[in-house]
């Protein structure tokens, strides 16, 4: 091997938050580091959240001061809209071949907004999981890092381009931009990649697309939040009715071997989490939660003892296998109760699955070389400079993700 | 409510050899109770079979109508998130009652197992092959044949009262089928009073008459069986009603030509012997027999197929319980087809081999029947009518005195 040829550069692969506190960490001890991220923010699934358990405090307590730690960090580059392309080479010794996807905005983007005002093509709001709109060149959310519009080109008409151009004073919009493809030579790699919430669709017993009331616990994430699709209010899609009742289906494809066949660990206390949204906005409305067991480990518990104290909320130890539209609008959830032993046919205005974290690198990762178990979370190989980190690793909770963050970057500074 | 739990390592042991080795898998969710198609809102399953189970409260699980409820379609299986097949639990639950209401019990022990099968076939083969040495043990002449059939398979006398043939065959059949019979009652009286008890129906003030039993209870399940209503609601096997139900109208057929022609040719054919020997094939009663007798085969047939499929896809376990009374009704089937192509087409020897195999599957299938898969017709018959009188005033109504 030749020596010259090493580098103690660290690439971290996801800007969410086990991405963002892992290169902060190997940079503030001194190494250069680069996070690549597949959207055109950071911040990752974090930036969705309403509020993080169990303190209930918004996300941009957090994420904000990263973004200022990073901003103000010469040691760390970032790439937004860039994934990995391949990789090869060993251990201190790593040539990545990336892709950066044209944003189509250049860095003279001051995200005044003027070009959206005249933009008249609309896109599903991605950021929203498709409950409302947005113009097709958008802000990806209030407070996205690095603060530059996005343009989806192919959504928008000749004359809206044109519209668009006109509109920058700063000469912003460049149409032409191509997909940009560059290496980076790095010692090691964190692979930070996050997960996606389990495609609810494939839960064909629970029929989630026969009623607009069947949502995921990660839209009402997006509706609870103030800078959501709702502006905060817990709203039935599809006729806006506030909600009387409301069930949330735990394990809706967690635990599940035809689904996720681990516990995705958050969904038990996001639901209970949600639970404080629901209370805080309708003091009197029914809340059921049907679950298998619920899993709140550690100091959880005590979140877990403070909402079972709720006069108008009841867990049903039961998980519900059948899902029922009804005409007002409203589902109906059927589960059997495990301690009764009588099937439970209960009617809501609304319900929430609580959909588990599915690994986001997936199949990609074994064509990058890397090592996975059979579910598709990312094995560390510390000898290689190969290592997981966060929910690529296992699903976890943010307070998890930020150990494992720090935990990576001791690792990945150890390897070149 | 507290429950003293008293485990019977034995009957884990006799659910996992039934197919029921999933078990332990079950973690409660209860998906299995909301997805079958077949449970109640009072009384889901099978849930809560798979907890008895697990705990080895077999006494629970005996007097439990819905075990035998529950027919197997699958979704439970299909949607269970852990693997443990309810589905083939509630099956080696369903073997394990046949085997514990079985009398004697060394014969229900004996048919419920595997390894078992050579003494399972030696039995019957044994009994006729003796029969057929004491009897002469001639193979007919070509002419005598196509003229007898087998009307001499255990030779010919000239008493006029009762063929020698019939005689031999009533000798070892009458018993046999009484045997049956008396251990089916036997089982279902037992397995009706635990069902009883579990239900706490014991003390109602008023209990039906035998007439309004049979009319409100007995014979609305004897329907629902014949329709095949509750089988039409599997999803996921749903298949199995095709094999089912040919096989189901075959056997009620050919109980029909089996009385007509122990009628016929037993106790008229003293007065006109002519009715004796084979009939014709244009008789309406043997075309019944042929049309049944193909409807029997091609039924086995689908459900051997299906079972094949399903076990493949990892739908349910092999299990010697199910196949079983897949082979014996396929053997019943193509012995005795075979032995009437051979009659036919004159081939005395092996003719007459295939109709002793015949008669060999006919004495399996009668002499196991209590015991073995074949035991549902009369025990889910009996549990049908149980869930429909469990949910009947005489048990349900607190002025019936029943103490719930």
């Amino acid at each position: 091997m030749n020596d010259a040829a090493k580098t103690e550069a660290v690439l971290v692969v996801g800007g969410g938050i086990t991405g963002l506190t892992a290169a902060l960490e190997a940079a503030e001890v001194g190494k250069d580091v680069f996070i690549v991220e597949r959207n055109p923010y950071l911040g990752g699934r974090v930036a969705q959240l309403n509020q993080y358990f169990p303190k209930l405090c918004p996300p941009t307590c957090g994420l904000e001061i990263n973004f200022k730690r990073i901003k103000n960090n010469r040691k760390i580059r970032t790439y937004t809209m860039t994934t990995v392309k391949s990789v090869s080479g060993e251990a201190g010794n790593y040539e990545v071949t990336l892709e950066t996807a044209p944003r189509y905005v250049n860095s003279n983007c001051t995200a005044c907004g003027d070009c959206a005002e005249v933009c008249t093509d609309e896109i599903d709001n991605a950021f929203n999981f498709g409950m409302n709109k947005c113009k097709a060149i958008y802000l990806p959310h209030e407070m996205a890092f690095p603060r530059r519009y996005v343009l989806a080109k192919k959504a928008c008409s000749a004359a809206s381009l044109e519209a668009i151009k006109g509109a920058c004073k700063y000469n912003a919009i460049d149409t032409e931009m191509e997909p940009e493809t560059f290496t980076l030579h790095v010692g090691s790699i964190i692979w930070a990649t996050g997960w996606n919430p389990y495609d609810a669709s494939k839960l064909d017993n629970l029929k989630p697309n026969s009623s607009p009331a069947i949502i995921t616990n990660m839209m009402m994430e997006r509706m609870a939040a103030p800078n959501g699709p709702t502006g905060g209010k817990i709203l039935r899609p599809g006729d806006d009715k506030e909600i009387e009742s409301i069930a949330f289906v735990q394990c809706a494809g967690s635990r599940d071997e035809n689904h996720l066949e681990y516990c995705s660990y958050i969904c038990c206390m996001a639901s209970m989490k949600q639970m404080t949204y629901v209370r805080e906005r309708y003091p009197d409305a029914k809340i059921y939660v049907f679950y298998i067991d619920l899993r709140t480990p550690g100091k959880y518990e005590h979140f877990r003892e403070k909402l079972r104290t709720d006069a108008n909320a009841q867990f049903i130890k039961g998980k519900v296998a059948d899902i029922i539209a009804e005409s007002d609008g409203g589902v109906t959830v059927v589960a059997e109760n495990a301690v009764t032993g009588a099937k439970i046919h209960q009617k809501v205005d609304m319900c929430v699955l609580a959909t588990g974290m599915q690994p986001a690198l997936g199949e990609q990762g074994k064509a990058l070389g890397l090592k996975m178990d059979r579910n598709g979370f990312v094995v560390s190989e510390p000898d290689k400079g190969m290592i997981a980190a966060g929910c690529a690793r296992s699903a976890a909770d943010v307070y998890t993700c930020t150990q494992s963050g720090t935990a990576a970057a001791l690792k990945a500074i150890q390897t070149a | 409510m507290s429950v003293n739990v008293q485990p019977d390592i034995d009957f884990i042991k006799d659910m996992k050899e039934a197919g029921g080795d999933t078990l332990k898998k079950c973690f409660q969710c209860a998906t299995c109770s909301v997805v079958c198609p077949l449970s109640s809102d009072e009384n889901p399953f099978p849930r809560r079979q798979m907890i008895l189970a697990q705990w080895g409260l077999k006494d629970k699980l005996l007097g439990d109508p819905n075990v035998l409820l529950c027919h197997q379609c699958g979704d439970c299986t299909a949607y269970c998130p852990r693997g443990a097949k309810p589905g083939d639990v509630m099956g080696a639950i369903r073997a394990y009652a046949y085997k514990h209401y079985g009398w004697p019990s060394w014969l229900a022990k004996l048919a419920s197992r595997g390894q078992n099968l050579p003494i399972l076939v030696g039995i019957p083969a044994l009994i006729i092959f003796i029969m057929y040495l004491i009897s002469g043990s001639h193979v007919p002449a070509s002419e005598d044949f196509i003229q007898f059939g087998y009307g001499h398979f255990f030779g010919h006398w000239d008493w006029k009262a009762i063929p020698k043939t019939t005689f031999f065959i009533d000798f070892f059949m009458i018993p046999t089928a009484a045997l049956s019979l008396y251990a089916a009652f036997r089982g279902v009286t037992s397995m009706w009073k635990r069902m009883a008890e579990n239900a706490g129906v014991g003390k109602a003030l008023y209990q039906p008459s035998p007439l309004q039993f049979v009319k409100e209870f007995f014979w609305p399940s004897v329907l629902e069986i014949v329709r095949h209503d509750r089988f039409k609601k599997c999803e996921t096997n749903k298949d199995r009603v095709q094999g089912h139900q040919p096989l189901m109208w075959a056997f009620i057929a050919l109980l029909f030509v089996t009385s007509y022609s122990f009628f016929a040719q037993d106790i008229l054919g003293q007065f006109f012997p002519s009715l004796h020997g084979p009939m014709s094939m244009w008789n309406p009663v043997k075309i019944i027999a042929n049309v049944a007798a193909i409807a029997l085969i091609t039924g086995a047939a689908i459900l051997w197929g299906n079972r094949n499929q399903m076990e493949e896809q990892g739908r349910a376990s092999n299990t010697f319980y199910d196949w079983f009374l897949i082979w014996m009704i396929m053997s019943v089937g193509v012995t005795g087809f075979g032995a009437e192509l051979l009659r036919l087409i004159n081939i005395p020897s092996l003719g007459y081999l295939a109709y002793y195999l015949h008669l060999v599957s006919v004495m399996m299938l009668f002499l196991y029947m209590p015991y073995t898969k074949f035991a549902h017709l009369v025990y889910r018959t009996f549990a049908m009518t149980f869930a429909r009188y469990r949910e009947s005033a005489y048990v349900k109504s607190p002025l019936n005195g029943s103490e719930k």
